[in-house]
């Protein structure tokens, strides 16, 4: 999406470097998708118990996801992208918290009661109108989170309206759905998760865009905290709240910034993400103004230079410190390494010098975007994870080899480097990686959902996904709420915080 | 999928007049207006005819689904209308002359499948430009040629659809195919298997049945692991019988060639859900390997002549004895004019004193009755206790360890060629496909009993 930038681009440039700017200026738009894990002594699905931890297992299953067809006839982006990553995806299942149904070889039992009831209480706490027939959907995941391939979830209710700051903070929709896999670790194709707290129910309260600053977000990430507390019927203590933000600036796109864990932390992820953003449009004008003006316009080209490269001193270019980890000195197990040649591949990118290291973030280039599509699809995660020419490592002789990978890729002064490493197949999914990236970097902020890092920045996690990846669950019926039953539950509701306050 | 020009597609009662009265239809992008003032943007969805008359269902843009009560509903207001029209993608299947023939068979499971979002229902690929779109490594494995035998669930398949299935079977291997695969729902999967293996004997080629656990519309199915495996039996494989490929364990790892004579369904969701009974399974079938686990079968021999011997008398059935039973269900089926009784026996073959007298009236009245034990495991060795005995007198045939719906398949199949009392007995205890094997391997028995220390510190270093 073309938008023009409806501000002066010098008084931003300026601010940006000082890492503060005007949130109102920018546009700053922030909606919230709240998640509260439910207190039922039962998973939403299962009748395995809820809320029960481990930290070992006594089984192991293996497996991987394939993309379903969507309804265009066409793979869904984000399904695609995660299909590229070839994960070995690994569950650790412990008898006393899961059973055949959170493995995925049992379909699911009748969706449990107990858990809408207390979704529709919160509804009516946030003055939602209670849907009629609650229809459980299909959320595709392809990440392994939920071993199904999908998250099974449903509105309850719509059109809520939550007092703030003087003014309706517009509650869109309520949702009760299952809770994900715990993440044991996510390196190379090797993807482990801990099944206990998958299938625990949850709400999502989904906010309208309606937040200004990142200091309105904390504020309303606190207060719908509080509505669900009240009722004294959702979890509370570590990983029971989790909130999803979602940030845009004007003439930028709606970015999830994924499972932010406590609403302290919000501000400062909101802050950075704005400053992408605004960053991100200034490179869409920079490429704009160097004739790249759609998605077209970028061509690479990349070759091995595996060879070239074997008596350099850059150590990190070396199959056996690609083979072990970095961090221990460790070798990484056969399903984290795809099979194939070791390969170092160095990618032209013809006229974009000086864009690999422009500003994206406090602290961080462009190049860290690249970084996150390649770690996140290529696999190629040991770190540094690429080099690039914007901002070679400095060692002896730094200047020389970089000269002679220039040389190599037929670089002209105008153009930059990228160098990767890995298994061939996957230095070659990188080139392709980066093309792609700064393709969506010509339209300006691509429609991503990251994680947050603990710095306050953020990092690519995949590509957000659209209204396609809903499908109805043909394994459920659709579940009737009676008026009686939604008028017997407002019986008992509690004041809601705002009530207390007044 | 069934078409239907019905704009009200399952909406009835209050619900279909309500929205007749609004001038709505199935495929109307609305706004609803309830009596709370809430308003619902989305497309009205066709309803589920097995649903209630009160409701409307409205996908929303986000995606999601929700019921409105007709009741509730103030005003509809239509703002477009747009049917969705789906079709599977279709690229063309790549030919490679060097690579094997193999033709899979379409019997109505979905072995790769897209989901209809809006309806749920689900349309199958089938043709080899959409196997291809949502499978594309079986280019690189074979040429294969698609033929759709019929599109039913398994639980409807029977006798007529047998003997289309093998004739079907027959032409394809007269036409000199490598390998035939055929896509079956899993429920019956193990009677096709077995009928298939007297109704089509001597074949060249291995004949290879497949479905999947876990419908393919999902991220996580193994339908097309399982297809892969399955092509690669049917175009490299060294087995020429009828044989099952399914998932080995539960995890995305290996697949089983199971004969089709001695395999059997045992989990009603698992993956992993079919086990070799009495004996090994055939082969162990990965994406890059084959890794046999016996010797004995027949193996691949173009030069062999297939025969196609399609016979049957569908007036056969399964008794499951349990305790108490009354002479008078025995009586019923001779008076129904059954022909053939297979009994799923207790123990090593026997039903309690009271039945005897009925069955030897059937017997008397040229009825076929044979012994199978319910244990699925084990021999039906009915000279052990005096029960046994007093059956083997009657003239009950014992089947040794033959499986029940096996024995159910063949007597079927036996009694299309005669129903001579001496024939059909020496053709029942006469094994065409190690339908009744001599010996039973020790590891042929292995349920492994969970909770024993033994047995976790086995789960835990093995995939699921």
């Amino acid at each position: 999406m073309l938008g023009s930038l409806h501000f002066p681009l010098a008084n931003l440039e300026r601010r940006a470097v000082e890492g503060s700017i005007d949130y109102e200026q920018v546009g700053l738009r922030v909606g919230l998708e709240v998640h509260q894990q439910l207190l039922t002594e039962q998973k939403m699905f299962c009748r395995c118990p809820a809320g029960l931890y481990t930290e070992h297992h006594d089984g192991i299953v293996l497996r991987h996801m394939r993309p379903t067809l969507s309804e265009l006839g066409e793979y869904d982006g984000t399904a695609l992208m995660e299909f590229k990553t070839k994960k070995n995806i690994v569950y650790l299942l412990h008898k006393s918290n899961v059973c055949t149904y959170e493995m995925d070889d049992t379909p699911p039992f009748i969706v449990n009661r107990r858990a809408i009831d207390i979704a529709i209480e919160h509804c009516l706490m946030l003055g939602c109108d209670v849907v009629d027939e609650v229809h459980i959907a299909r959320k595709q995941y392809l990440d392994g989170s939920i071993p199904t391939g999908f998250q099974r979830t449903a509105i309850v209710g719509v059109n809520g309206r939550l007092p703030f700051r003087g003014r309706q903070l517009t509650v869109i929709q309520v949702s009760v759905e299952e809770d994900s896999c715990r993440e044991v670790r996510d390196r190379g194709h090797l993807a482990v998760w801990r099944t206990d707290r998958l299938g625990m129910p949850l709400i999502e309260t989904v906010t309208g865009p309606e937040l200004r600053t990142p200091e309105e977000v904390e504020e309303a990430i606190l207060l719908i905290g509080r509505v669900g507390r009240s009722t004294g019927h959702v979890r509370v203590g570590m990983g029971a709240s989790r909130q999803d933000v979602n940030v845009s600036v004007r003439g930028g796109q709606r970015v999830e910034i994924k499972g932010v864990p406590q609403a302290s932390r919000a501000r400062q992820l909101v802050h950075s993400e704005a400053l992408r953003q605004v960053e991100l449009l200034r490179l869409r004008d920079e490429l704009h103004r160097r004739g790249f003006q759609r998605p077209s316009d970028i061509d690479m080209e990349h070759i091995d230079i595996t060879t070239l490269v074997t008596d350099f001193r850059l150590d990190s270019l070396r199959r056996e410190n690609w083979e072990r980890f970095v961090e221990a000195e460790e070798m990484r197990p056969g399903m984290e390494l795809a099979e194939g040649p070791f390969s170092v591949r160095a990618i032209r990118l013809p006229g974009l010098a000086g864009t690999v290291g422009r500003a994206s973030q406090p602290g961080r280039t462009f190049a860290h975007e690249l970084a996150g599509r390649v770690r996140v699809i290529a696999t190629l995660d040991q770190p540094p994870i690429l080099l690039h020419s914007d901002d070679w490592p400095e060692y002896p002789q730094a200047g020389e080899e970089l000269k002679e990978i220039r040389q190599a890729a037929s670089c002209t002064p105008d153009d930059a480097l990228v160098v990767v490493w890995g298994v061939e197949s996957d230095t070659v999914t990188a080139a392709e990686e980066i093309q792609l990236r700064y393709a969506d970097a010509t339209e300006g902020v691509p429609h991503e959902t990251r994680q947050a890092l603990p710095d306050g920045c953020t990092d690519f996690e995949r590509i957000l996904p659209g209204p396609d990846r809903m499908y109805p669950d043909t394994d459920s019926p659709p579940r009737l709420v009676s008026r009686a039953r939604v008028d017997r539950l407002r019986v008992d509701l509690p004041e809601p915080p705002w009530g207390r306050q007044a | 999928m069934t078409e239907t020009n019905d704009p009200l597609k399952g909406y009835r009662g209050r619900a279909r007049e309500r929205l007749q009265a609004l001038g709505v239809r199935v495929w109307s992008e609305v706004r609803i207006l309830n009596e709370e003032g809430s308003s619902f943007e989305g497309v009205i969805l066709p309803r589920s005819e097995t649903s209630d008359d009160l409701h409307v269902v409205v996908k929303l843009a986000t995606g999601y689904n929700v019921g409105l009560h007709i009741d509730r509903i103030r005003e509809i207001q239509e703002l477009g209308f747009k049917e969705a029209i789906y079709k599977i993608p279709e690229q063309e299947f790549p030919e490679s002359p060097d690579l094997p023939k193999v033709t899979l068979l379409g019997t109505g499971g979905t072995i790769a499948s897209r989901l209809d979002y809006r309806t749920g229902a689900v349309i199958p690929a089938f043709t080899p430009g959409e196997l291809y779109g949502a499978v594309p490594e079986l280019a690189e494995l074979c040429n294969l040629t698609t033929r759709k035998i019929f599109g039913v669930f398994s639980e409807n398949m029977g006798w007529e659809e047998y003997v289309t299935l093998a004739r079907a079977v027959g032409d394809e291997i007269e036409a000199g195919v490598d390998g035939v695969v055929i896509g079956h729902g899993t429920d019956t999967m193990g009677h096709t298997a077995a009928v298939l293996s007297f109704m089509v004997q001597n074949s060249p080629v291995p004949i290879v049945l497949v479905g999947s656990q876990r419908s393919s519309d999902r991220p996580s199915s193994d339908a097309a692991l399982n297809l892969i495996h399955a092509v690669r039996s049917a175009a490299y494989g060294d087995v020429a019988e009828v044989q099952i490929c399914m998932f080995g364990p539960t995890s995305d790892q290996y697949g089983l060639l199971h004969r089709g004579t001695r395999c059997r369904k045992m989990h009603s969701s698992y993956r992993s859900t079919f086990r070799t009974v009495g004996d090994i399974p055939l082969c162990r079938v990965s994406a890059t390997e084959f890794e046999p686990l016996t010797d004995e079968y027949l193996p691949r021999n173009s030069h062999r002549r297939v025969k196609i011997d399609p016979l049957y008398d569908d007036r056969v059935t399964i008794l499951y004895y349990y305790p108490g039973m009354k002479p008078d269900i025995v009586d019923a089926l001779v008076e129904q004019g059954y022909q053939g009784i297979i009994i799923a026996g207790t123990g090593l073959g026997h039903v309690n004193k009271p039945v005897f007298p009925a069955l030897e009236r059937a017997i008397e009245k040229g009825v076929h009755v044979v012994m199978t034990v319910q244990t699925l495991w084990g021999y039906a060795q009915m000279y052990v206790y005096d029960t046994g005995r007093d059956l083997l007198d009657i003239g009950i045939v014992p089947l040794d360890n033959m499986l029940p719906e096996t024995a159910l398949m063949k007597l079927g199949w036996v009694l299309g060629h005669t129903h001579d009392h001496d024939e059909v007995r020496e053709m029942m205890r006469h094994s065409f496909s190690h339908e009744i094997t001599e010996r039973e391997p020790h590891n042929g028995y292995l349920i492994l009993q969970g909770g024993l220390p033994e047995t976790e510190e086995f789960v835990l270093s093995q995939w699921k």
